[in-house]
């Protein structure tokens, strides 16, 4: 054998076996203690069928952390992308590339930053006395403004801290993407005196239409990883208009009671949901 | 148990009244002669697992008196109070990473009888005395019988006001519950800043709920009944919640979904007028560097019927960390200098009155020219209601969490039904129970 | 110039404003005392204090648990590179019928819930042993840099020119030496983007962190954000601080991630 014919063997085996072994045997252990009644307190534990499954369904905290986490998906994809393709086009349209390149090392700066930094440096912000972003409501009211601690307001004002990591981010994606285009139909099209959103709409638009997808299916997955922002700056409050699914598996199986068979359970339907919705888009996506 | 419990009734100052007026001027503030020659000597640093207080802030400026006693540094991880039962709980259950946790009236049972912490006593040098701290707080400190920790705080419910305020308004301070509901809404002022009342909206069984139960048991409510089943869904347990939220609506803003440091913090940049807190709040109003209103406030007791939420919080020795002898004492030796005469002369001094539990102390010359007469003579009358609230059991915690949150909803308003909202907390605690 | 590019840049300009000035901010609050933070009206001026950035470092916990998330991001970016980079290179250049299941196999990691992984590790962990451990963590961690790294450095080798490849093949290489003599130093600058992008992402990494230590192997993001109460009241000027100290890592790598995102995009047109 040569080395050509052995190299993908030797390459691949060993990194394929590793992977597997770190993530299937916790969740193959992942499923077998959600058949359990296993909390942190009590060393004894014994099996006791889908009886943690059929308590989720008529957990109101368990159904509340659906929605939530539901909503939280389509605020941060939605208002992302659209932030991603407003700027992005605008950096395009109205910077000379130098500016550009400064601009896209300021817009990367949010998302490298830790979620707690983040998490913390807005919840500085949003303080209700002291916050410098809510100093101008105040200054001209006189009053308090309270956006974490109002159910109406909370999770809006943790998704803008979302937005705010990843909006920047995939503006520069979108602005390399537009660069990465080819220059002729847009010149050929400026040329014919195409207006600016004419030429976005039907030249740009049908270019980019597939890798913006694949964008917004990225943000999808990542908005998956809500837990660190909300446990900062909310803990899935006020009440639990903030308790997304992991927030919510981390408080059975770590704050509350230690519950961590009933966590599991909800991490294995976490788990479904997300492995076949997600491979069911991507593959349609990519086909 | 409920014995022993029951004496937290006789806690606080009124004890320490009498007993420590015996010993005025006793005190010397010489280190205390070395422990235990070779008795309790520690290999390794002390781990400590706490929530931040200033009087062990002020104890690792003395770190080096630790370590020529024992031959080991220390090191303190601090968490704030949920996040502290919520890890201290997970590490002890798990790998026990502490030699030394703080833990409290609400997890001691858990704690205890889990067998994660060992009794205090076998491993205390006689020299630090343990009697000599307040027996409300050994009271306290002691579960089935056996003592488990070395008190750092405790106490019951004082009612601080504004007299300035009060005067100002013509009120008197409450006495009763409508009085207080009265006086509440007529000294708020939102628009110059002044809030009725500061409250705990925060989720938690140490939170919300701390501050909702004495109108609970206050108006006669049981957490069980006698045959042992869930009755919060009572008359008391409706009223005590109705009568919780609408006061809620004189509560300074962050209270909703604040606790102990929200509402005090507001209470000592001077914005509510009135405030039922823990007894510790007594002194920390008085003293001027942590509180804007350390001129114009007077005390009394809850007004009636509210009962006081009798509390302790302490050092106890936990028992996975500590795998022989040698390391029980090492850490029981921690508990005890940590809580000792002269480290609370030394918060004494730096006017850290939260945090004072020995009878020496509280008796001393020096308490008496810090805090004047008022403060300790509120003190001793509240001990008179304060009592054990919250249900005493290895499961409180969890039956307490699970209130708090629907509380948290009820007050945040993202659901009203009071009724509903406690069925839903008995079915949960029959569950538990089960 | 049109008006509407004037407006179009000053938007801009204050998106920029946005991204900087909370962090800004934060860092200037580092340098106050409380009373210069807890105003109703944000001070702008005032005499600048060290001493929350002293107390911060000098906490043994805040020593502890920088050493902790050095030692365990570095070890499990090494583990990264170490068996992604082979594997990238082989799925690169090695196109079969496997190579696109691995490849998706690889990013459908990415969808498991971290909490998901996190429970049962926690777990198997102690059933071991080794909860709240060095090895506990980076054998935790290293699920995430390897599939990372192949994600990101597979499109890095298929930017190589496969002509400098035959070039070495008919000068008598084999195929382990075009990898190492040839693809991987090609390749470089951008694989040391997607490596810097795998450090980011286990340096800020909180959730598995939160539940798989409570004290020895505790990392950066879980002491800061312990740091929220010190005391009796919210120490905001030691939080801004501690929040501060552990951004700065990944800022240092900003200009690194930035030219690899250019790169990674720039031969995408050709």
């Amino acid at each position: 054998m040569n080395s050509r014919q052995t190299l993908p063997y030797t390459f691949l085996v060993p990194t394929i076996l590793v992977l597997m072994v770190l993530a299937f045997v916790p969740l193959g252990y992942a499923i077998n203690i959600s058949f359990q009644d296993r909390t942190l307190i009590s060393p004894n534990s014994s099996y006791i069928g889908f009886e943690n499954y059929i308590d989720l369904f008529s957990d109101r905290r368990f159904k509340n952390a659906l929605w939530v986490s539901f909503k939280w998906e389509i605020i941060t994809v939605t208002s992302t992308m659209i932030a991603a393709v407003g700027l992005g086009v605008l950096m395009f349209e109205t910077l000379k590339p130098r500016t550009r390149n400064l601009m896209c090392l300021v817009f990367l700066i949010p998302v490298l930053l830790p979620r707690v930094s983040a998490a913390f440096v807005w919840s500085f912000a949003f303080h209700p006395l002291y916050g410098i972003v809510t100093y101008p409501y105040r200054a001209i009211t006189g009053k308090p403004l309270d956006l974490l601690t109002n159910p109406d307001t909370a999770l809006f004002a943790v998704a803008f801290v979302d937005l705010w990591q990843w909006g920047f981010f995939f503006a520069v994606i979108v602005l390399k993407l537009l660069e990465s285009l080819p220059p002729q139909p847009l010149e050929a099209a400026r040329l014919d005196y195409a207006k600016t959103w004419q030429i976005h709409a039907f030249i740009t638009w049908p270019m980019l239409k597939a890798p913006l997808v694949s964008l917004a299916l990225v943000k999808a997955i990542e908005s998956l990883r809500s837990f660190d922002l909300v446990y900062i700056m909310t803990r899935g409050g006020p009440g639990i208009t903030t308790e997304t699914l992991d927030m919510y598996a981390f408080s059975q199986g770590f704050i509350e009671a230690g519950k961590i068979s009933y966590a599991s359970s909800m991490a294995v339907i976490m788990m479904v949901l997300t492995v076949v919705i997600f491979t069911f888009i991507w593959k349609r996506v990519r086909t | 148990m409920k014995s022993t419990f029951s004496k937290l009734a006789t806690s606080t100052a009124a004890s320490a009244m009498v007993l420590g007026s015996l010993s005025v001027g006793a005190i010397t503030l010489t280190p205390q002669a070395a422990v235990a020659d070779g008795h309790a000597v520690c290999s390794k640093p002390v781990q400590i697992l706490a929530q931040p207080r200033d009087g062990l802030t002020l104890l690792e400026e003395y770190a080096s008196e630790f370590e020529e006693l024992s031959g080991a540094s220390f090191q303190i991880d601090y968490l704030n109070e949920g996040d502290r039962r919520a890890k201290s709980q997970a590490d002890a259950a798990t790998i026990g990473n502490y030699n030394v946790y703080y833990v409290d009236e609400a997890n001691l049972a858990l704690f205890a009888s889990s067998g994660w912490i060992a009794p205090l006593l076998d491993h205390y040098p006689e020299e630090y005395d343990y009697n000599d701290f307040d027996p409300g707080r050994i009271a306290t400190a002691t579960y089935d019988g056996t003592v488990y920790f070395a008190p750092i705080l405790g106490g019951g419910d004082l009612m601080v006001y504004r007299k300035d305020l009060l005067e100002a308004a013509g009120i008197e301070p409450p006495t009763t519950l409508e009085e207080l509901k009265a006086a509440v809404e007529a000294l708020h002022d939102p628009d110059n800043g002044i809030y009725g009342i500061g409250l705990r909206g925060q989720r938690g069984s140490g939170a919300n709920v701390w501050r909702w139960m004495p109108y609970f048991k206050g108006m006669g409510g049981e957490w069980f009944d006698a045959d042992g089943n869930a009755a919060m869904n009572s008359e008391a347990g409706i009223m005590a919640t109705e009568t919780y939220l609408e006061l809620f609506r004189y509560s300074a803003p962050g209270t909703q979904t604040g606790s102990w440091d929200e509402s005090t913090g507001a209470f000592r940049a001077g914005q509510i007028a009135l405030i039922i807190e823990s007894a510790p709040l007594g002194g920390i109003t008085l003293d001027e560097s942590q509180s804007q209103v350390a001129d114009l406030v007077g005390f009394a007791r809850p007004p009636a019927p509210l009962t006081g939420g009798g509390f302790g919080h302490g050092f106890a020795i936990g028992t996975r960390a500590n795998a022989d002898d040698a390391a029980l004492d090492c850490a029981g030796l921690w508990a005890a200098w940590a809580t000792s005469k002269e480290n609370e002369m030394r918060r004494l001094e730096a006017g850290q009155a939260g945090e004072l539990n020995r009878l020496s102390v509280i008796g001393s010359d020096l308490f008496a020219e810090t805090f004047g007469t008022e403060l300790p003579a509120a003190l001793a009358d509240t001990a008179e209601v304060t009592a054990v609230n919250f249900w005493q059991d290895a499961r409180w915690q969890e039956l307490g969490g699970q209130w708090g949150i629907i509380l948290e909803e009820l007050i945040t308003g993202t659901r009203d039904d009071v009724p509903a909202a406690l069925a839903e907390l008995e079915e949960f605690a029959n569950d538990l129970v089960e | 110039m049109k008006a509407s590019h004037i407006i179009g840049k000053a938007f801009l300009a204050l998106m920029a404003f946005i991204v900087l000035f909370p962090i800004f901010w934060t860092a200037l609050n580092a340098f106050k005392v409380n009373a210069d933070i807890l105003v109703t009206t944000p001070k702008f001026v005032f005499e600048p204090t060290f001493d929350n950035i002293a107390y911060v470092l000098s906490r043994n916990s805040v020593m502890a648990a920088l050493t902790n998330s050095l030692v365990i991001s570095l070890t499990s970016v090494v583990i990264g590179i170490a068996l992604g980079l082979p594997a990238a290179y082989a799925v690169a250049r090695y196109p079969n019928r496997w190579t696109e299941e691995i490849q998706f196999f690889v990013l459908s990691l990415r969808f498991l819930p971290p909490v998901a992984v996190a429970i049962p590790l926690m777990v198997i962990w102690l059933n071991l042993g080794l909860y709240d451990s060095w090895t506990a963590m980076i054998a935790t961690y290293s699920l995430l840099t390897i599939s990372i790294t192949i994600w990101l450095a597979v499109p890095a080798f298929q930017q190589v020119p496969k002509a400098i490849e035959e070039a070495a093949r008919v000068d008598g290489y084999g195929a382990y030496a075009v990898f190492l003599k040839i693809a991987l130093p090609v390749a470089m600058k951008t694989l040391i983007g997607a490596i810097a992008f795998s450090f980011v992402l286990i340096w800020n990494e909180f959730l598995i962190a939160l539940m798989l230590t409570t004290g020895k192997a505790k990392t950066l993001p879980i002491v800061a954000s312990e740091m929220s109460q010190v005391g009796m009241d919210v120490p905001w000027g030691i939080l801004n601080a501690a929040v501060i100290l552990l951004s700065i890592p990944p800022l240092l790598l900003l200009g690194l991630l930035s030219g690899f995102m250019n790169s990674m995009f720039s031969n995408k047109s050709r």
